[in-house]
């Protein structure tokens, strides 16, 4: 009899330690450690090479540049600058460091700090895919393209050990958002030439046991495919409004199985929300779904340089023909805003012109006046997608839209994401999808993409009024209104000629434990981690 | 002895190898219900487009992802199109990627195996010395390249899959052969001055179809699968088009929301599978030229 009893004890006991134990998130609560699903592998923390948003948030913990944004508003706020001034012209941006800003080893942050860390980032040899932040300033660019080789000459110095000066090309209004990006941020100098040469990637200086920063945390551990864990810096200038003592950061790119983690109390908060999960979230746990619009806009690029899709009125018929309504109502759950323009809508009280609508008749009516009525004689097209579970759904509903409403024969291609790349700047294609998520919270950074010169334009699209607008014109603009005027009148161009079939705007998705605080999403799906707190007392245990 | 017994018999009746194989199979109830099945798969299959009341590409985005119902027997996916039209389509793409693969990996796999287990010596080493090169290329690769020089097409695409299939074919079947050439019959027949196509056909292939025809009917579900993969990568069929394949690889991304779009397809590819390996235990036990007859 007792012999008998033997297994099925042990496998009770064995499955009360699985379960029964405390979640992640309970003892996190207690103990001030938020638990981060943070979608992948960082390639690296060195904030001058990487890419890609699993490092941003790591970076963000870890480093801290001029200024920070406030989470709620996406106002600008002091960070290692206690204040600046900019001059009456826009160009020149004069920045007083803070006395009580250090490094992790105790160094005091200095102007010449940020000078060496900015001039690094621009070395060709790192090529740091993000220097592009870096070109509003007066000759960046000029030095990064080696056709300007004295540093001297480029607008960044620093005047004295606080005050740190940068002179920009032409006013630019959203400079000082730039500076809370991470390709902005300063690196040690006397670590990073410790460990190689200041135009080396991934050398050893951001492991654990040596890297210096000067955020709110500190690197503490980091097991490759586990877990990342960054701990509070107790030296850190604003060290008291710290209230999370640690945070870990787990690598988990399958959203199902990111989900499955959160079930089980084993993360605060998950990077995405299976789309098909979400009725069930909507329905049982409204309070842990955040949806919010994020600042990207989801497109098809179409190839003006391909002789069917050359002519204007294919493109407007192309785009007015889709019903991005019920495309998001039904394949898409609801989940985002149908788009009609480039620029998100609401960035910075920027209204984007009402050019089209959804308008079948009028689409059929182009189609035949570009000489394809009902789509006879129309070659077809094809839409290329990069292998991806959303990507296919869209398509395959944007396929037969367009194959009902203009009677077009439509194929579809999935292509691994290089090839897809690569034939897409290659302009081997006819319709493929892209997305553009905005880099900071400005129209500017929706427009200037399409610019002739510009490397992701892809679309064969060029026109010179277009780029005087945009290049010219905005910049030298005398204030906000008659800069978002400019904007707004190089877009309604820009939709008139149709090089690209605007979908919709993105929407940020995650779960959050009811006990994680100031974690509110907003427009960049930005996170500030000095703003997190956790609730000891909140319930722990998610019930299923 | 067995063999012997094999010969008096076709002189007794002078009945052949297949209408002996079709008496036993017959007499087999487990092979033909799964013959009669296929049959019946084949045909629905080939007469989908007449039958089935919805397109494939029929969408009613309103609709949704909807479980069986009367007006959709298996329900909708997610664009609301009908699964059972989607499955029965989809069933064209896959039994013909099925037998067509399949059987250009017997015809190659077959002749290859049987002409260097029987020449034997330098013709054999050099033979499967080239088996072993291409055995060393990865597959997807080997298929990639064949896409790109060749470009997409569909009955291509089952011509490549075939290709890269046949070469375990071609070891199982020399191994066979190497062991037939040893018999008494094969000598008996090289005496009677056969010509050596006559001999390989007559005598040396009929015998090695037991093996072959089991491998042959494991290698359906695997092709169908090796296609589902290569339409997942972009190299196969693309939406709205569909195999069972891939009707069971995107089911599977939503099982825990819509089963149903999993649990069809599976049971059609599983009920498919099991009635291919029913008919060819049987076909094997009924081409078995050493089962003697009673």
């Amino acid at each position: 009899m007792a012999r008998r009893l033997l297994i099925p004890l042990l496998l009770c006991g064995f499955l009360l330690a699985c379960v029964g134990g405390e979640t992640n998130v309970a003892q996190g609560n207690r103990d001030g450690v938020l638990h981060f699903g943070n979608y992948g592998e960082p390639q690296g923390l060195d904030p001058h090479v990487v890419t890609g948003v699993p490092e941003h948030h790591i970076i963000g913990a870890l480093f801290e540049g001029l200024v920070l944004k406030n989470p709620e508003t996406l106002a600008i706020e002091p960070g290692v600058a206690e204040s600046w001034t900019v001059s009456d012209d826009g160009r020149i941006y004069t920045f007083k460091l803070r006395d009580n800003a250090r490094w992790s080893n105790g160094d005091e942050i200095t102007a010449a700090d940020f000078e060496w860390s900015w001039w690094r980032a621009l070395q060709p040899a790192l090529a740091s895919s993000y220097v592009f932040m870096y070109f509003p300033i007066k000759n960046a660019e000029a030095y990064f393209n080696r056709s300007l080789s004295n540093f001297d000459e480029v607008g960044i110095k620093a005047i004295d050990k606080k005050t740190f000066r940068v002179e920009l090309d032409a006013p630019a209004p959203y400079f000082l958002q730039l500076l809370d990006h991470y390709a902005l941020f300063p690196v040690h100098r006397p670590t990073v030439e410790k460990f190689g040469a200041p135009d080396e990637s991934y050398t050893r200086w951001t492991r654990p046991e040596n890297i210096v920063s000067n955020g709110p945390f500190l690197l503490d551990e980091w097991r490759l495919f586990k877990y990342l864990s960054v701990k509070k810096n107790p030296d850190y200038w604003d060290a008291d409004k710290v209230k999370l003592n640690a945070i870990r950061f787990y690598p988990i790119d399958k959203q199902t199985t990111e989900e499955r983690m959160f079930r089980a109390g084993q993360l605060h908060r998950t990077e995405e929300v299976p789309i098909d999960r979400i009725p069930w979230y909507r329905q049982n746990r409204p309070e842990v779904l955040k949806i919010a619009p994020y600042i990207g806009t989801y497109l098809y690029r179409l190839n003006t340089r391909k002789p069917h899709l050359a002519d204007v009125r294919v493109r407007q018929a192309l785009s007015m023909s889709v019903d991005r309504r019920r495309l998001i109502d039904t394949v898409l759950n609801g989940l985002f805003t149908p788009a009609y323009s480039v620029v998100p809508p609401g960035l910075l009280g920027y209204k984007p012109p009402d050019v089209f609508g959804f308008d079948p008749d009028k689409a059929r009516q182009l189609l035949s006046e570009a000489g394809y009525p009902g789509g006879k004689g129309y070659p077809g097209l094809e839409i290329q997608y990069n292998t991806h579970e959303q990507h296919r759904k869209i398509a395959i509903a944007i396929q037969q839209m367009w194959r009902e409403e203009l009677g077009i024969d439509v194929r579809l291609q999935n292509k691994d994401w290089k090839v897809y790349l690569d034939d897409e700047t290659t302009g081997n294609f006819d319709a493929s999808r892209g997305g553009w998520i905005g880099d900071y919270v400005d129209p500017n950074t929706f427009m200037d993409i399409w610019t002739a010169a510009s490397g992701v334009n892809r679309t064969g699209f060029a026109d010179e009024e277009f780029d005087r607008l945009v290049l010219q014109i905005a910049p030298n603009a005398k204030d906000h209104e008659t800069r978002l005027n400019t904007f707004q009148q190089a877009e309604r161009l820009f939709l008139e000629q149709m090089p690209i079939v605007p979908l919709y705007t993105y929407s940020s998705k995650h779960l959050v434990h009811p006990g994680v605080k100031g974690l509110s999403p907003n427009y960049m799906d930005y996170y500030n981690f000095r703003y997190v707190s956790l609730e000891p007392d909140a319930s722990g245990v998610t019930q299923d | 002895m067995e063999a012997n017994k094999h010969d008096m018999s076709e002189q007794e009746q002078g009945s052949s190898l297949w209408a002996d194989a079709w008496l036993r199979l017959k007499h087999n109830r487990l092979a033909l219900g799964s013959l009669i099945f296929l049959l019946a798969l084949v045909v629905l299959c080939i007469l989908t487009p007449w039958l089935a009341p919805y397109g494939y590409e029929q969408q009613n985005l309103e609709l949704g992802a909807t479980p069986p119902s009367m007006a959709h027997w298996l329900g909708t996916d997610v664009f609301g199109r009908d699964l059972l039209t989607r499955l029965l389509y989809g069933g064209r793409v896959s039994l013909m990627v099925g037998f067509i693969a399949t059987a250009v990996a017997l015809l190659i796999g077959v002749l290859w195996g049987t002409v260097a287990g029987y020449l034997g010596g330098r013709v054999d080493m050099l033979m499967m010395r080239l088996v072993d090169i291409l055995y060393a290329i990865p597959f997807i690769i080997f298929i990639i390249l064949l896409m790109v020089v060749f470009g997409r097409s569909m009955l291509l695409l089952f011509m490549a899959i075939g290709a890269v299939e046949w070469l375990t074919m071609a070891r199982i079947v020399r191994g066979q052969v190497q062991g037939i050439r040893q018999q008494e019959y094969i000598e008996a027949a090289i005496a009677m001055g056969l010509p050596l196509s006559r001999i390989l056909w007559r005598h040396v292939v009929p015998n090695t179809l037991g093996p072959v025809i089991v491998y042959a009917t494991l290698t359906i579900p695997q092709v169908m699968l090796l296609e589902a993969f290569l339409s997942f990568l972009g190299l196969g069929i693309q939406p709205p088009q569909s195999s069972w394949g891939l009707l069971i690889s995107y089911g599977a991304e939503s099982m825990e929301e819509y089963p149903w779009l999993l649990v069809f397809p599976g049971l059609a590819l599983a009920s498919t599978l099991f009635a291919l390996n029913f008919l060819g235990d049987g076909l094997r036990d009924a081409l078995d030229p050493r089962v003697a007859k009673d």
